[in-house]
């Protein structure tokens, strides 16, 4: 067990670094910070003397190197366009991206369990179609659009909702809270489905799959024969084991949720690290791409590894591949 | 129901003493730092002059007015600039402002690690001569110096020092960056960088207050279509710039107020006129047409520039004949025909040239940078083809634009340019000269234009006071860069702002925002 552990984190360290090479060595194609950071008037000399001090003269290797020396110590250098810590400047925007992913991904789940399960109890039902027949624009709506389509309809001509932005934050500590204002919680209804709708589509369709295959197993049909109700066998019997794969899936998809919310944040202009990241990349602020591309493939390589260590806890048939192995 | 709330808004809003009168604004670009001093671009200065102000500033039509001077004169015979400071203003924090805090202004602004030092490279020494006047003496007679420094803003030495910010700090930052305190008509009340920053009016301003704001917030918000909608939701009441695509819908829509105005931007093509050979096209390696005067007349008289603004600026833009626009000191008037939209000419002085068959090379063109950059160069590309010459049109994010044309990696590229000072000396000093990193001159010539003629009126006209024989130097160097076509000016880029129907404000040509000009009603 042990050894299998260590060999997974090693293996998890080793991805880390290969991410930070690719992402560091691209961001030469992303253009020059000198530029942006430097008026109409300045002259050569003044590009000169900025690009020693951020050390851009300097061979990627090296830069690369720094940058690594850096993160191990927790310090991802200043940002170009902001002149302060990186690292002071994600803590103050993860909040944000957090709440919008959380929210979008309860919505997500609830709805898509929900719609789901209804429609494949009610499968040849004229409702349960039509669902499926409009789920299948989230599926294939880009997100972009979806935003632009609700902040029309529901900002512009009803005006019932914010077009963008968080509203009214509370502070509690460093943690900035929309939840606790009526504007913050009213700004986050479109950005949140927007950002979970292909989650939700997504769910739904896994759902009622599962549900279907479920239904026809013998133990539900003996249930019926047995004379339990109809609610107790659909949800007690058949959604209980129909949620086991619902669940990997849905864990796996709690990242992509933050890692896409990057275009989400940007269509509502939500102030999240996604947002950061765009706004960082027009302005080849590169200690701040660098940092935000190695939180999440942090993040992403972290919920593998957990999965992967949840897995080899579960099933007894890994540990006898690994005994064996030996 | 609506309407019971609706005048029960208006009654408590009627009842308070003060109507408290909110007003949000959204634009593309965050200033990134609060430091007057740290960067040097349209997007601080801009936000800043709300904030800060300096010895003199800018009114409605752009002219030079009195601010924390009342009044200047020259000393001796263009030895310099004599300053007479306004007496009982105070910063925001309420401390007083006297000469010391010019003198301190200006090394903190002229010093090598400030981004605003080339405004201060013809000062040779700034004296404090009592605590309400202050003489900025010169190395050389120096005409427009009261206009060069309306963006030159005054900080409080004792706060600077007491916060560690006596200079400013680009790369780490300091107090100053997130900070504000000075003397203008608003005060910083909170700050996000990136998020938004509040705005409170100065209680203590010595100005007669224009506006009637009680709070003002600025959000960026960069995505155009966000934006737009953000303004028709009443979410913000002004949003700058109005997508040009948007514009006519907008404003027919009758929701809101599109104000338009002309930028102080002129947009251009600029040719290779240094290296010997072409770079990119079938023709790379093939010696370099555009070394010739008639083959970039040609290029002048191939470009449909009247279609252009028709079709991809939708009439919002008018036509550029030299390298400002008229609304700048300096213009030349005598110059104000820009070459003809004449194909015929342009292929006959092709022949004459002997390009007869035409040729092909590459043109530059950033595509995030001014208004429809990328589809006026694929307008021109087309134009041109038509007489013959072929461009390979490589369109890129302005992040990679600026770099390759210092790497020359160009034949033909798109530039604009807005000249800080509002002068026409400005572009001569650096998109005309003979570039030379020791005189700091020509340091946006990409192209290599050199002229002797130019070289030598550019020291002449910034140094001498008589304005006539003045303008008649910037009209002989426009002429010049006309006849030899340096490079072929083609519109001035328009501004489009938009409002909600509540708003009044003043749009200046600068395309700064000045909250004391807004009125809600």
């Amino acid at each position: 067990m042990l050894t299998f552990v260590i060999r997974r984190v090693f293996q998890s360290a080793l991805v880390l670094l290969v991410v930070g090479l690719v992402a560091f060595s691209m961001f030469r194609f992303v253009g020059d910070p000198i530029d942006n950071m430097l008026g109409q008037e300045r002259t050569d000399a003044d590009i000169a003397r900025l690009r020693t001090e951020l050390g851009l003269d300097q061979p990627f290797p090296v830069q690369y190197a720094k940058f690594l020396q850096g993160a191990v110590e927790g310090n991802f250098g200043v940002s170009y366009r902001q002149g302060r810590p990186v690292g002071e400047i994600l803590v103050e925007r993860a909040p944000a991206t957090l709440e919008l992913a959380a929210v979008s991904g309860f919505f997500a789940i609830t709805i898509g369990i929900g719609l789901g399960v209804f429609t494949a109890i009610r499968k040849d039902g004229f409702l349960a179609n039509f669902i499926m027949s409009v789920s299948l624009i989230g599926v294939s709506l880009p997100t972009f659009l979806i935003g632009i389509l609700l902040i029309y309809l529901f900002a512009v001509v009803l005006g019932w909702l914010p077009s963008f932005g968080r509203g009214d934050v509370v502070h509690l500590g460093w943690w900035s809270t929309g939840l606790l204002t009526s504007s913050g919680l009213k700004a986050l209804i479109l950005p949140s489905i927007t950002l979970g709708l292909y989650q939700m589509t997504l769910i739904m369709r896994l759902v009622r799959s599962e549900m279907l295959e479920v239904l026809r197993q013998d133990y539900i049909r003996f249930a019926r024969a047995r004379g339990l109700k109809e609610k107790s066998v659909n949800f007690h019997h058949a959604l209980k084991n129909t949620l086991v794969p619902v669940i990997t899936v849905t864990g796996l998809q709690l990242g992509s949720i933050i890692a896409f919310a990057i275009i989400t944040e940007t269509v509502f202009q939500w102030p999240g690290v996604g947002l950061l990241f765009i706004n960082a990349i027009q302005f080849v602020d590169i200690p701040v791409m660098a940092a935000y591309l190695m939180l999440i493939s942090v993040m992403f390589v972290g919920i593998n590894l957990i999965v992967d260590l949840l897995y080899f806890a579960i099933d007894p048939r890994l540990r006898a591949e690994q005994k064996g192995a030996k | 129901m609506k309407n019971a709330l609706s005048i029960l808004a208006v009654a408590a809003a009627l009842a308070g003493p003060v109507a408290a009168k909110d007003f949000k604004w959204a634009g593309t670009t965050d200033p990134q730092t609060m430091d007057p001093h740290a960067v040097n671009t349209a997007a601080v200065l801009g936000f800043l002059n709300n904030v800060y102000e300096g010895l003199v500033r800018r009114g409605k039509d752009m002219s030079i007015e009195p601010a924390l001077a009342t009044s200047w004169e020259p000393i001796g015979d263009g030895d310099g600039w004599r300053f007479f400071l306004r007496e009982g203003v105070t910063f925001h924090d309420g401390s007083a402002f006297d000469a010391e805090d010019v003198l301190f202004s200006y090394e903190r602004a002229s010093n090598e690690v400030s981004d605003t030092r080339s405004w201060f490279a013809p000062v040779s020494e700034v004296k404090v001569v009592d605590a309400f006047t202050v003489d900025i003496m010169t190395s050389a007679p120096n005409p427009i110096f009261p206009d060069s420094i309306a963006n030159w803003m005054i900080v409080d030495k004792d706060w600077a020092e007491a916060n560690d910010a006596a200079l400013p700090d680009k790369e780490n930052g300091n107090y100053a960056t997130l900070n504000a305190n000075g003397t203008g008509a608003f005060m910083v009340s909170e700050r996000e960088p990136g998020l938004r920053t509040e705005l409170v009016p100065h209680g203590g301003w010595w100005g007669e207050a224009e506006h009637n704001i009680t709070r003002a917030e600025f959000t960026p918000v960069q995505n155009p279509a966000t934006a737009v909608a953000a303004l028709l939701s009443g979410n913000v009441d002004m949003i700058n710039p109005v997508p040009i695509q948007d514009a006519e819908r907008l404003a027919e829509s009758g929701d809101v107020n599109v104000i338009r105005g002309i930028e102080a931007r002129v947009i251009m093509l600029g040719m290779a006129q240094e290296s010997d050979v072409l770079k990119y096209g079938d023709d790379a390696g093939k010696p370099n047409p555009f070394l010739d005067p008639r083959v970039r007349a040609a290029v002048a008289h191939a470009v449909n520039v009247p279609a252009i603004l028709k079709v991809t600026m939708r009439g919002n833009a008018e036509p550029a004949s030299q390298l400002v626009s008229p609304a700048m000191r300096g213009y030349s008037e005598a110059n104000a025909d820009r070459p003809a939209f004449d194909p015929d000419k342009a292929k006959a002085l092709l022949a004459e040239a002997g390009y007869a068959d035409g040729f092909s090379f590459g043109l530059k063109c950033p595509n995030n940078r001014y208004l429809n950059d990328e589809a006026v160069c694929q307008a021109v590309t087309s134009m041109l083809s038509q007489v013959g010459m072929t461009a390979q049109l490589e369109a890129m994010p302005v992040q990679n634009y600026w770099p390759e044309l210092r790497a020359d990696n160009y034949d033909m590229y798109l530039l604009g340019w807005s000249p800080g000072t509002f002068d026409a000396e400005h572009p001569l000093r650096f998109l005309a000269s003979t570039p030379n990193s020791e005189k700091k001159l020509g340091s946006w010539n990409f192209a290599g234009y050199s002229n002797a003629r130019i070289d030598e009126l550019l020291p002449m006209i910034q140094s001498e006071i008589d304005d006539t024989k003045r303008q008649a130097m910037l009209d002989e160097s426009a002429k010049i860069l006309q006849d030899e076509t340096a490079y072929v000016p083609m519109y001035v880029q328009p501004l489009v702002w938009g409002t909600g129907k509540n708003i009044e404000l003043t749009q200046r040509p600068d395309n700064f925002f000045i909250l004391r000009w807004v009125t809600v009603q």
